[in-house]
């Protein structure tokens, strides 16, 4: 366990001691400051209109769906494309610029070093989600709202995001140049977005249910509207815990290679 | 300490060592030797458990490395041909990552790193970013890297590639400095390096090794022959044939230039005078005579790239 902490805490140091990681995220709070105030004063144009159209429908009411729900979309759109280039330098650099044999020459298995790296990718994605965290909390300033939607809406979007991470480090630990990696890892995202798309191709209810399944839009969808579903967390959980397992084959591949 | 049977790699078709089979003892410093692309490399990255074999075993410390790395690895201190050194760590700090990842308890943790900067005289940069410093602080820091866990095994691949020549100095004294308390294989194609360094001799060729022994016997390999070189005034003279008569001589060949020749004798006494007064009398105009002994590299190039014909061509080419 020693081990996996001296190896995300090298790698945490490695996000949030360089001006890489600030300038991803200060280009993400430019984006969040453009659009949150902008979709929260429509909003609160829409709730003084409301009064003399009383057959509005009341989800165009609830801040969650007309406020939170795109800044999520937007956190979502940013994560998919984000996350592969915070984890692509985690082993094609290393692989890249040697630095790979003093791992592979260390006393730790393949797992600890996967699953430190996996962790410090979590910690730059939980500060990126704190970072668009902070935009409806302040805005509890001109409005009471429901905390624990909200909370579980952010750590919907969190899973979401090491969903991402897992599949970025598997994509990073199958080649030895960053581009290659990043590009695949964005693949990979989207690609379980457009698995989605197989619940209007199909006619068997069979077919149906299990894209429904697969499809990342159901799970994040009840989770953003403050449901927890245990099968939700199942699926996203083995989803995480496949491609780390994935990962972590790959690095022990290197070895008998 | 370490032991290795019937080693063979592959990659693909070609066949970077074949059935290797020597054996390290506790507290030895042991040179690898061969040219570019002998297999050197290899050997030592399945010796670290880096990489697995294709066939053979190898063990260290009893643990066999493809069974049980992890054992073997707390055991080894390894610097490969690159010094894997990330470029946005302080040097100290880095040293400091690399002693957790190899176990290091934390009570010796601050004095290991320390000496460990000491010994390789890191000092001064210690607290710079590793980037911004010279190959040969970067080949140092590699260096220090293998000895922060004072593993009992230590692996140097290349480990004076870069640096300059009071450094290499310097790594070599260290070298000497270590051997007793930790058992070091390095490997090398500097052969002033090895005679320096090291006391067992292991010549590695195109994946198999041609000679392993002490450097003493390695360099009497000719025992009871010496090899004379000579200076004539008259150039391109038909030397060869007429110092073959003369009793003793086992062999002449032309040297560097065309008034330059290397004779290989006998070891007797009066052998440098006999040819001496046989090239005077035949009057070909004695300019230098000198007793050459077979050196290093001499050995190396014969077991090496074959013949001493090609030895002696390889020499003119430098």
């Amino acid at each position: 366990m020693s081990k996996v902490m001296a190896i995300g805490k090298k790698e945490i140091k490695g996000f949030y001691l360089s001006p890489n990681f600030y300038v991803v995220c200060f280009l993400c709070a430019a984006i969040f400051s453009w659009v949150y105030p902008n979709v929260l004063n429509k909003f609160a144009m829409a709730l003084q209109t409301a009064v003399y159209q009383p057959d509005m429908p009341k989800q165009q009411l609830n801040i969650h769906y007309q406020v939170f729900l795109p800044q999520l979309n937007i956190l979502n759109l940013i994560l998919i494309f984000v996350v592969p280039a915070l984890t692509m330098r985690l082993f094609a650099e290393e692989k890249k610029l040697h630095t790979f044999d003093l791992l592979l020459t260390s006393p730790v298995t393949s797992a600890q070093i996967v699953a430190g790296k996996y962790l410090a990718a979590l910690s730059a994605i939980f500060g990126l989600c704190f970072l668009s965290f902070l935009y409806p909390a302040a805005t509890t300033v001109f409005a009471h709202l429901n905390w624990a939607p909200l909370i579980i809406a952010f750590l919907g979007i969190f899973i979401v995001g090491a969903v991402y991470a897992a599949m970025d480090i598997f994509a990073s630990s199958l080649t030895e140049s960053a581009v290659v990696a990043y590009v695949l890892a964005v693949i990979f995202n989207m690609a379980v977005w457009f698995v989605g798309i197989g619940v209007d191709v199909v006619d068997s209810p069979l077919a149906r249910q299990i894209f429904e399944h697969i499809s990342l839009n159901q799970h994040l969808m009840a989770l953003v509207e403050g449901t927890i579903r245990t099968n939700s967390l199942i699926f996203l959980g083995s989803l995480i815990f496949l491609f780390c397992f994935l990962c972590e084959r790959v690095v022990e591949s290197s070895r008998w290679r | 300490m370490i032991e290795v049977q019937n080693l063979t790699k592959s990659y693909g078709g070609i066949t970077a060592i074949q059935s290797l089979n020597f054996k390290v003892n506790k507290g030895e410093v042991v040179g690898f030797l061969g040219p570019n692309g002998a297999g050197k490399s290899t050997t030592m990255k399945i010796i670290t458990g880096f990489m697995a074999p294709t066939s053979g075993r190898a063990t260290v410390g009893g643990y066999d490395v493809f069974e049980n790395p992890i054992e073997v690895k707390k055991r080894i201190g390894y610097l490969p041909e690159t010094p894997p050194v990330y470029g946005d760590m302080k040097v100290r700090d880095y040293l400091k990552y690399v002693a957790e990842l190899k176990g290091v308890p934390k009570d010796r943790m601050a004095k290991n790193v320390e000496r460990a900067i000491e010994k390789t005289s890191l000092g001064a940069v210690e607290k710079r970013l590793i980037q911004n410093l010279s190959k040969g602080f970067r080949q140092r820091v590699g260096i220090a890297q293998a000895l922060v866990s004072e593993p009992e095994v230590l692996i140097l691949d290349e480990p004076t590639v870069g640096l300059d020549p009071k450094q290499v100095a310097e790594i070599r004294d260290l070298i000497k400095e270590l051997r007793g308390q930790h058992t070091i294989i390095l490997s090398t194609h500097i052969l002033p390096e090895v005679q320096a360094t090291c006391e067992r001799i292991i010549i590695i060729h195109r994946g198999q090794i041609v000679a392993q022994d002490s450097l003493a016997n390695l360099t009497n390999l000719k025992a009871g022959q010496r090899r004379v070189q000579l200076k004539v005034r008259k150039a391109k003279a038909q030397l060869d044939q007429s110092l073959s008569s003369v009793n003793g001589v086992i062999g002449v060949q032309a040297g560097a230039g065309d008034q330059d020749w290397m004779i290989d004798a006998d070891a007797s006494e009066d052998m440098i005078e006999r040819i001496a007064s046989h090239v005077i009398q035949k009057g070909y105009g004695l300019l230098e005579i000198t007793s050459a002994k077979a050196d290093l590299e001499d050995v190396f190039l014969k077991l090496t790239y074959g013949s001493n014909q090609a030895a002696t061509e390889l020499e003119q080419g430098v």
